[in-house]
């Protein structure tokens, strides 16, 4: 009975058939079913998937560290540096580590502000981000200042308070040449000038060390994967600028700046003819490059008597305008400047000759303009030939002679000489660059094919024969001018002749690049035997201030009115400005300078003759000798002071005459024991020198007296009154129509007897005065 | 009571077909084999996270889930082999009370549960922790095959096939919803269903589950917000990897990263912090990493090796409890294992579904490895062909 119930039950108790059946389903569908499909979704995902992956994972497993390269430097031609990196050290804090070790925040903050001079509880504030392994707090330390911090983590153990060497740029020569250099910001790389134009160069590649870390960005325990890739450092620069040629166009140039009472700026430009480098580029005001947001104490006192909210913006505008390279960014209408490019197409088109005659009656009836266009000289230059037309800057002759070339010649010769680059389409205004190597440079604007070559309309091709009606940059202006006097090759300007690696090796050399040539070299050496009569002419030449006596100058003057500005405000501005080069015969270099709005109030008559013109003047009679130009003897206006010293009086008196020398004696010995000026001295001729006979020179100090507007006898004789003496650098005229222009040493300043001071003549021809 | 004294004498004859008296070698070394490689990929996966100690609980002892994992992985042996001892009566005698006192555990949790990440799921007992869930899914299919065995001719109709077992569940699932633990929820409904699969409810009850399952996720949906973004994360993690998606993408690209060989036992990378729960329920994906697909492949196989075998017992299983137990404990297995891997490899929305036998919990793994003793102690009493 038991036996026979447990028997039943057991048999009751089997699994039955649709349970098993169930089961086999069950078997089949989570023993077999699911697994496939997941060993292919993990197929998918590692093998298909693999790269995409892996790829992920390394991205956010491997941090880079970048180790700093240096920064290559930048030479002058002469090997001359302007910028240099110098290795400098930020101090960053990495709260996360600071919690973690448990150091203190306030121990820190303390340190550092003490040390570094920061606000504690800032640093405090930075220690406090926990959540960061990584917050700058100090940036391009010195050497000694790191060492300092150094020595604080060392001696508390600090692992959350970091050093990372970093790179600093020093320009050893402060604001010189600052727009053509540029600076760079932060974090090294190239703000403005050659620094932006060439950072990628100079940069190089950073190196990095990679390493495989944990979420939180330390060290993996076991899994030491650590890899170097070393970096590239930068390739130093060497530029065509030339530090003394720059000193010289900076020096001058501010001189101009402050005798002209400038007040929009003034730039120059100094390029070799031959080759287009660029030998100086300046634009006044100057900034520091080792402290470029520093603006001018001045401007900084106007900006600080706005209000509050607008101060800000006024600092960057006024570091904006610092910053501005002019002869690059500045565009402006270049006026009887570029007369030279008019003369040099005419010539070549042999639309004119040098025999042809121009008569000037003061103004000039154009077709399609209401108005006639006026000569400067309002009562007319009469009849003129080619020569007297560019000397006078005639402007009623080159409407002629622009006629004679025709618009649509004129306007291709524009393009050829880089003003404007012709797109197809004649209804749309033109402009070019000229592809300088150099950051910021600015386009031209000219006005289109269809307008400038109306038939029915000479108005466009009147006014651009004389400068007018389109804008360009300084620089295009000095390229084409450069094309004219060397032979008719129009080059690309450019700044950088070599890279170097840092084994000194050159990666690269630049070699001068012909654009095109515009005019032949019959014709270029014809427009530099005109230009040379335009400065050295002393009765016809409008560019007579720009003469050193002993030099052959060429050059054209320009005063260009702002016509835009004239138009929107009333106000009547002029950029004076006058582009030279020499030695005329076998032209080296050309010189542009403009200055931007001077001042009535300067005494001085607003045009480039008689401003810009002897700026120009001055600047070559300091490079041209630098350059090695020989001087010519006979044409110097100064003699060298013979030796005297030992002789008696008559034989020095033979001397001196022989020199071209007066003289006075002092004291009754026999011999001259003693002379004013000493021996090899170079001062004008006739001056009247001391010659001390056992007496004593006075050791005491004369003041230099202010010699603005005397004549240079005048000036000679008062001078030497004092026992000071003169030098022009001007060729001293025998009519006398000349007065001091500018001299070397600011009136007031205390001299020793027997210093020479150089002056530069400014005619005084009231004819010649005029906006030209 | 032949059989019982068969048991007891320890030889018997049924039928010519003869009880076997020691458990099922091939399903026992399964479950060893995979216990070790889960033991040593806690040891492998954990050490970063316990070193660096971010969350403040190990000290820095690198070796701190191991060795809890490890004592835990002996004490769970020994649980087995105890298991596998006790005869599958007492489980049925068991049934009931074990359902009560896992009801009561329940019913305790959502007042003195452990609180950890904004959910009551834990009882803490003397510095150890007891996730009643896990005792619900064994109390679920033992309290089931019970029942089933009592109503085995009525298991088609609603009074009998359905509303007892429904009952059950719901009280269960209630309590969990307080907790809350949907994941949980999820598992014992499936096991619930499972077992009512099996005792031969009709298949047209599921159909119409599972189509009530399907409206009632839609209405979730639909007006729960949560839960779409939930949806949204599942089917482009990709695009949150930095806040929702970011748990999913870094086990993803642990599994991805590992390729078809892994970057080596102990290699792992992504367990430096990067990947979250790498110890625990996305331990899965550091042995990806490792192992690649050949390993990972390697450890589904096994456990798809264990599932296979176990259904055999299942199915070789004289009498019906034995064999709704057996399947239901590997059914379950065979579920967590698939909802684990799919959740890791981003077929199936994330939820923390643990993988059994790897992933570190001292009292789920001794409780896992007490579901295999029962299953041993089923295999020794299957009749051999």
């Amino acid at each position: 009975m038991t036996n026979d119930r447990g028997q039943a039950q057991v048999l009751r108790t089997e699994p039955g058939r649709q349970m098993l059946r169930r089961a086999l389903v069950l078997a089949a569908l989570f023993g077999v079913g699911l697994f496939a499909l997941l060993l292919g979704r993990l197929a998918q995902l590692q093998i298909a998937e693999h790269d995409r992956f892996e790829q992920m994972a390394l991205q956010q497993q491997l941090r880079q560290t970048p180790s700093s390269v240096s920064r290559g430097d930048i030479y002058d031609r002469n090997g001359r540096p302007l910028a240099v990196s110098a290795s400098v050290e930020n101090v960053y804090l990495s709260p996360a580590e600071i919690q973690a070790n448990g150091e203190d925040p306030e121990l820190i903050a303390r340190g550092l502000s003490e040390i570094l001079g920061l606000d504690y509880e800032e640093v405090l504030e930075k220690a406090g981000r926990t959540g960061s392994w990584y917050v700058t707090v100090a940036r391009k330390l010195e050497r000694e200042t790191a060492d300092q911090v150094r020595q604080f983590k060392n001696e508390y153990g600090l692992r959350g308070l970091r050093l990372e060497t970093d790179s600093k740029r020093y320009y050893p020569n402060g604001s010189l040449a600052c727009h053509l250099i540029g600076f760079v910001g932060l974090d090294n790389n190239g703000l403005e000038g050659i620094e932006a134009r060439y950072d990628e160069e100079l940069s190089g590649s950073a190196g990095k060390t990679v390493r495989a870390t944990n979420a939180f960005g330390t060290q993996l325990l076991f899994w030491q994967y650590e890899d170097y890739y070393p970096g590239q450092d930068g390739l130093d620069l060497v530029t065509s600028i030339d530090t003394t040629i720059q000193y010289y166009v900076e020096k001058h140039l501010s001189q101009a700046v402050a005798d002209y009472d400038i007040q929009n700026g003034a730039g120059a430009i100094a390029m070799d003819v031959n080759t287009g480098e660029i030998l100086a580029m300046a634009s006044l005001g100057n900034y520091d490059l080792n402290d470029f947001l520093a603006v001018d104490p001045e401007v900084l006192a106007q900006i600080e008597q706005a209000p509050e909210a607008e101060r800000e913006g006024l600092l960057q505008e006024a570091r904006a305008r610092q910053w501005r390279n002019k002869a690059l960014s500045d565009t402006y209408e270049p006026g009887s400047t570029f007369k030279i490019i008019t003369l040099s197409m005419a010539l070549e088109e042999g639309a004119v000759s040098l025999n042809d005659s121009f008569y000037c009656g003061g103004s000039v009836t154009v077709k399609g303009r209401t108005t006639p266009i006026r000569c400067w000289k309002t009562q007319g230059h009469g009849s003129q030939t080619l020569t007297q037309a560019v000397q006078h800057s005639c402007n009623a002759a080159f409407v002629n002679i622009g006629q004679r070339v025709g618009a649509e010649t004129f306007y291709d010769y524009c393009e050829a000489f880089g003003f404007l680059n012709k797109t197809g389409d004649p209804d749309e205004n033109l402009t070019a660059t000229t592809g300088i190597d150099i950051a910021g440079e600015s386009g031209s604007i000219w006005w289109s094919e269809n307008t400038f070559c109306s038939p029915k309309n000479l108005s466009q091709l009147a006014a651009a024969s004389f400068g007018q009606t389109f804008t360009i940059t300084p620089l295009q202006l000095i390229t084409a001018v450069s094309a004219c006097v060397n032979g008719g090759k129009l080059m690309q300007p450019y700044v950088v002749r070599q890279l170097l690696r840092p084994d000194g090796s050159v990666a690269y050399e630049r070699e001068p690049t012909v654009v095109r040539q515009v005019i032949s070299a019959e014709t270029s050496a014809r427009v530099r035997s005109i230009l040379e009569q335009v400065v050295g002419d002393p009765k016809d030449g409008t560019g007579r201030n720009a003469a050193v006596a002993g030099y052959r100058i060429g050059g054209k003057t320009g005063t260009s009115e702002k016509v835009s500005l004239e138009a929107r405000t009333g106000q009547k501005q002029y950029i004076v400005s006058f582009v030279g080069f020499a030695p005329a015969d076998a032209p080296r270099i050309a010189i542009l300078c403009f200055l931007d709005t001077p001042s009535d109030a300067s005494g001085v008559y607003v045009s480039g003759g008689q401003m810009a013109a002897p700026v120009v003047g001055a600047m070559m009679a300091d490079i041209l000798p630098y350059l090695g130009v020989e001087p010519d003897r006979e044409k110097l206006s100064d003699v060298r002071v013979p030796d005297c010293l030992g002789l008696s009086l008559k034989e020095a008196a033979l001397s001196l005459d022989e020199a071209g020398l007066r003289y006075r004696s002092i004291g009754d010995g026999d011999t001259v024991t003693d002379q004013l000026p000493p021996a090899g001295a170079r001062i004008g001729a006739g001056t009247e020198i001391i010659l001390y006979r056992g007496a004593e020179v006075s050791p005491e100090l004369e003041s230099m007296p202010a010699l603005q507007n005397l004549s240079y006898e005048d000036a000679r004789d008062l001078m030497a009154a004092y026992g000071l003496y003169l030098r022009s650098l001007s060729p001293v005229q025998p009519d006398g129509n000349q007065r001091i222009g500018s001299q070397s040493i600011p009136a007031g300043t205390l001299l020793r007897h027997g210093t020479v001071v150089t002056v530069s003549l400014l005619s005084t021809d009231q004819e010649m005065l005029g906006i030209y | 009571m032949r059989y019982d004294s068969a048991r007891l004498t320890g030889f018997s004859v049924w039928d010519g077909k003869e009880l076997r008296r020691s458990f099922d070698w091939d399903f026992f070394l399964l479950v060893l084999l995979l216990l070790v490689m889960g033991v040593v990929m806690v040891l492998s996966s954990s050490f970063p996270r316990a070193y660096y100690d971010p969350g403040k609980v190990t000290g820095g002892q690198a070796a701190y889930y191991f060795i809890r994992q490890l004592i835990f992985a002996l004490l769970g042996l020994g649980a087995m082999l105890l298991a596998s001892r006790l005869p599958m009566d007492f489980y049925r005698r068991c049934a009931p009370i074990f359902l009560l006192l896992t009801l009561g555990l329940l019913a305790l949790v959502p007042f003195i549960g452990v609180r950890a990440n904004g959910a009551r799921r834990w009882l803490g007992v003397g510095g150890l922790t007891l996730q009643p869930s896990e005792l619900a899914k064994l109390a679920v299919i033992l309290s089931f095959a019970a029942l089933i065995c009592r109503y085995r001719e009525k298991m088609h109709t609603l009074r009998y096939g359905i509303l007892p077992f429904l009952g059950i569940l719901g009280l269960i699932v209630g309590l969990l919803i307080l907790e809350p633990h949907f994941s949980a929820s999820i598992i014992i409904l499936a096991i619930g269903g499972v077992m009512m699969f099996l005792g031969g409810v009709g298949v047209g009850w599921f159909l119409a589950a599972l189509g009530g399952l399907g409206g009632g996720l839609l209405v979730l949906l639909t007006f729960f917000p949560y839960a779409s973004s939930r949806i949204s994360t599942w089917r482009d993690p990709f695009s949150s990897s930095s806040d929702e998606g970011y748990q999913i993408v870094q086990s993803l690209v642990s599994i991805g990263s590992g390729g078809l060989s892994g970057l080596g036992l102990g290699e792992s990378r992504q367990k430096y912090l990067y990947l979250p729960e790498e110890h625990n329920d996305f331990i899965f994906s550091v042995a990806c990493e490792e192992l690649g697909f050949i390993g990972a492949a390697l450890i589904l196989t096994l456990f798809a090796l264990l599932i296979l075998r176990g259904y055999w017992i299942a199915l070789h299983c004289s009498r019906r409890f034995d064999f709704l137990v057996v399947a239901g404990i590997t059914t379950l297995l065979a579920l967590q294992v698939f909802l684990n891997v799919a959740v890791v490899t981003n077929l199936l929305p994330c939820t923390g579904i643990s993988l059994p036998f790897f992933s570190y919990g001292g009292t789920a793994l001794l409780i896992q490895l007490g579901e295999m003793g029962i299953v041993l102690s089923a295999s020794r009493e299957i009749l051999e062909a």
